[in-house]
């Protein structure tokens, strides 16, 4: 039996940042808002405090911060020739499951997309022809400018208490900050963190080969701060467990500990944990949508939800996945081209090193998500010519530790052993004295690279699985040979005693560990057939429905997502503030 | 384990008394407010609000670990220690010298100055 619940003016599904921010905004402009999450309550002071937060057997081995296969997953394959499995444990990357999402267990790299992203096709057929975008890259303009993005960044970076260093103020470039960033108007939130050695040497040797490094921009507070909403962070303390663990001094920038708990103050904003929202309801003529059916897991119960609006923030997957169960927007077809529900599945590409130095202390167990530094020359840097080298988009990189854990890292030279007496022996020999250098990499849309509803495999609730169709292509190949070869040279010019050096990625598969940066699926743009969401994020089916989240990016940069996530939470916020008094499509088609 | 904890904290109660910091009461409590933005994410003066620690009201004279309600380490709960202006101070030069294994994760304040100024605020707002 469905209870049918009283009607609210907005249904939030999904409490990360995104939904966070999005319903304490809307409670304090007084509409009523209920948000849905499937995970359970968590807190710093219960649950990420000392000593229990430092578990590397609970956090990254058994992934208790991450959505759980058993109940739902995703099939996966690398092209539609291949049957698709699922995947039943989490390897490639970790969707979060609980209050605070995957904003509870991220490192805090924040960074600006410019307008190299939101108008890609543009800048590469001016510059190179339309020729030089292969047939079957489907990238295209975001509809968004850089310029309309700006103040919200900057709202994002103060209230997740981003650390960094200016690089362009206004246009004016900023000794020590990022020469190729676009200009803000303000300074970070806060200054830098403090770097740790393996950053200063390869800023160092960075520098010599003639590039530009500066400190990667962090949301993790480099001392004590008061954000413009009155959440407090405390300084970080270097303790090296950001990636996958709750931050324990309520310093790295986190929904759980800022926004979310300022919308539970107010009386307008209810949350109900261990609610999973299994569909969108639509009205009869599908202009609209009237709310969402949902199941409490603990006990079974179903609910359906009637809304005035409702608003997908679930992590990125999640949101495509209840678009394609509710039957909103018509799904993507990669042979016939046609549709736009799963289209444009993007996620990243990368390379790394790790250099040895014998007599090098670098004490890896002291480090925060942003003690690195970066070099954006082959990123943001339009200057950078990708015409010789036959690659569409750029990649970052970066020098220092992020989360080197004491039980977890253990960087031993290639062709050591990976058991036993000699085994041991490298590890205690290299645990102290090796660095890393590492390249992250765009990866460009692909007509084949999309998601669709799996024709075999159900989850808990009966419900097709989302099927995943994705490999990196001839362009990322080349991405990361020039990465690698860069990556190695540099790690050359710091003379180590010894080298493991980087690979390209040729292939993807869905073990190890690579990144939690999966993007697209329900894409913006500025025409409904070949977009999901206008410009707003609101849907060019239902107007009443706005999906937010990395899912709407048309392509994946190099850079991490959550920067241009949070910041289009802010203007959607504002856009649906707009919305709240003439309802109606924002955007004529 | 016990007589440890509390042997290490009077050495270092005893080097404080010694005169290598200021007398805690003799800080500028005004500077100490702003010291204490370090410590406000997770500590509150006012009564009965526990946050990530334990509220401070009623600091000073009164036993480590006692608070109600509050989830202590075993570590702080077995020190012995009675909060006065030398042994906040004692602490706070570095927590897990002082009492190791204690839940707080603040590596401490290095600055004799900057603690004393912090000791002198928490005595007055603490009240």
């Amino acid at each position: 039996m469905v209870t049918k619940l009283k009607e609210v003016d907005v249904v939030v599904v999904g409490l990360g940042w995104t939904g966070g921010i999005l319903s304490k905004e809307l409670a304090e402009s007084g509409l009523k808002v209920v948000a849905l999450e499937r995970g359970a309550m968590r807190s710093t002071g219960d649950d990420y405090s000392l000593p229990g937060i430092r578990d590397e057997l609970r956090y990254v081995i058994r992934h208790d911060l991450m959505q759980n296969t058993a109940r739902d997953t995703l099939t996966i394959r690398n092209n539609p020739s291949q049957e698709a499995l699922p995947m039943r444990q989490l390897g490639s990357f970790l969707p979060g499951e609980v209050v605070g999402g995957s904003g509870v267990h991220w490192s805090g790299h924040t960074w600006r997309w410019t307008d190299m992203e939101f108008k890609i096709r543009s800048n590469y057929e001016e510059r190179y022809g339309k020729n030089f975008i292969p047939a079957d890259m489907t990238i295209q303009d975001w509809g968004i400018t850089y310029d309309e993005l700006e103040p919200y960044y900057e709202r994002f970076e103060y209230t997740a208490a981003v650390s960094g260093k200016a690089g362009n103020l206004k246009g004016k470039i900023q000794e020590g900050g990022n020469p190729f960033e676009a200009p803000r108007q303000r300074e970070y939130a806060l200054p830098p963190l403090t770097p740790i050695l393996a950053s200063e040497m390869f800023t160092e040797a960075t520098k010599k080969l003639g590039y530009h490094p500066f400190p990667r921009p962090s949301a993790n507070a480099s001392r004590a701060y008061t954000n413009p909403d009155g959440a407090k962070y405390g300084a970080c303390q270097y303790c090296g467990y950001c990636q996958r663990f709750g931050c324990e001094a309520n310093a790295k920038g986190s929904p759980h500990m800022s926004v979310i708990p300022l919308a539970m103050k107010n009386p307008n904003f209810e949350l109900r944990t261990h609610s999973w929202v299994t569909k969108v309801l639509k009205d009869s003529d599908g202009k609209r949508v009237t709310g969402v059916a949902y199941t409490n897991i603990l006990n079974g119960e179903e609910f359906e939800q009637p809304a005035g609006m409702v608003l997908l923030t679930a992590y990125a997957i999640n949101n495509v996945h209840l678009m394609l169960l509710s039957g909103i927007g018509e799904p993507y077809d990669p042979v016939a081209q046609k549709g736009v529900v799963g289209k444009n599945y993007c996620y990243q590409t990368g390379v790394g090193t790790t250099l040895f130095f014998e007599g090098r202390y670098f004490n890896p167990f002291m480090s925060a998500g942003g003690s690195n530094a970066t070099i954006d020359d082959f990123n943001i840097n339009w200057g950078f010519d990708r015409g010789s080298h036959g690659f569409v988009g750029a990649y970052n990189v970066s020098g220092g530790f992020n989360t080197a854990l004491p039980i977890g890292y253990r960087p031993v030279p290639r062709g050591t052993p990976q058991w036993g007496k000699v085994w041991k022996a490298a590890t205690a020999k290299w645990y102290q004295t090796a660095m890393s250098i590492s390249a992250a990499g765009s990866v460009m849309a692909n007509r084949y690279n999309c998601y669709d509803l799996d024709p075999t495999y159900k989850n808990a609730f009966g419900q097709p699985l989302m099927r995943m169709t994705f490999d990196y292509k001839d362009n990322e190949v080349k991405l990361g040979r020039h990465a690698a070869a860069l990556v190695n040279d540099i790690a050359k010019s710091m003379n180590p005693t010894t080298v493991n050096p980087a690979n390209a990625r040729t292939q993807w598969t869905v073990v190890p560990y690579q990144s939690t940066h999966n993007t697209g699926g329900t894409i913006m743009g500025t025409d409904p057939k070949s977009s999901v969401l206008n410009k707003y994020l609101q849907s060019w089916d239902c107007h009443n429905l706005f999906v937010v989240g990395a899912n709407v990016f048309p392509h994946n940069a190099s850079y991490n997502p959550t920067g241009p996530v949070g910041a289009l939470a802010y203007w959607t916020v504002d856009a649906i503030k707009r919305y709240v008094k003439a309802p109606g499509p924002m955007v004529h088609a | 384990m016990r007589s440890n904890s509390v042997r290490i904290l009077s050495a270092v109660l005893l080097l404080t008394a010694a005169g290598l910091a200021a007398p805690a009461s003799a800080g500028d409590a005004a500077r100490g407010e702003q010291k204490f933005a370090e410590c406000a994410t997770c500590h509150s003066v006012a009564a009965g609000a526990n946050g990530v620690g334990p509220s401070l009201f009623g600091l000073i004279g009164r036993k480590a670990g006692t608070v109600e309600n509050f989830r202590y380490s075993p570590a702080m709960k077995r020190s012995g220690i009675v909060w006065t202006g030398q042994t906040l101070d004692a602490f706070l030069a570095d927590p897990q010298k002082a009492v190791p294994a204690n839940r707080m994760p603040y590596a401490g304040l290095t600055d004799a100055s900057d603690r004393g100024d912090l000791v002198s605020y928490l005595e007055k707002a603490t009240k």
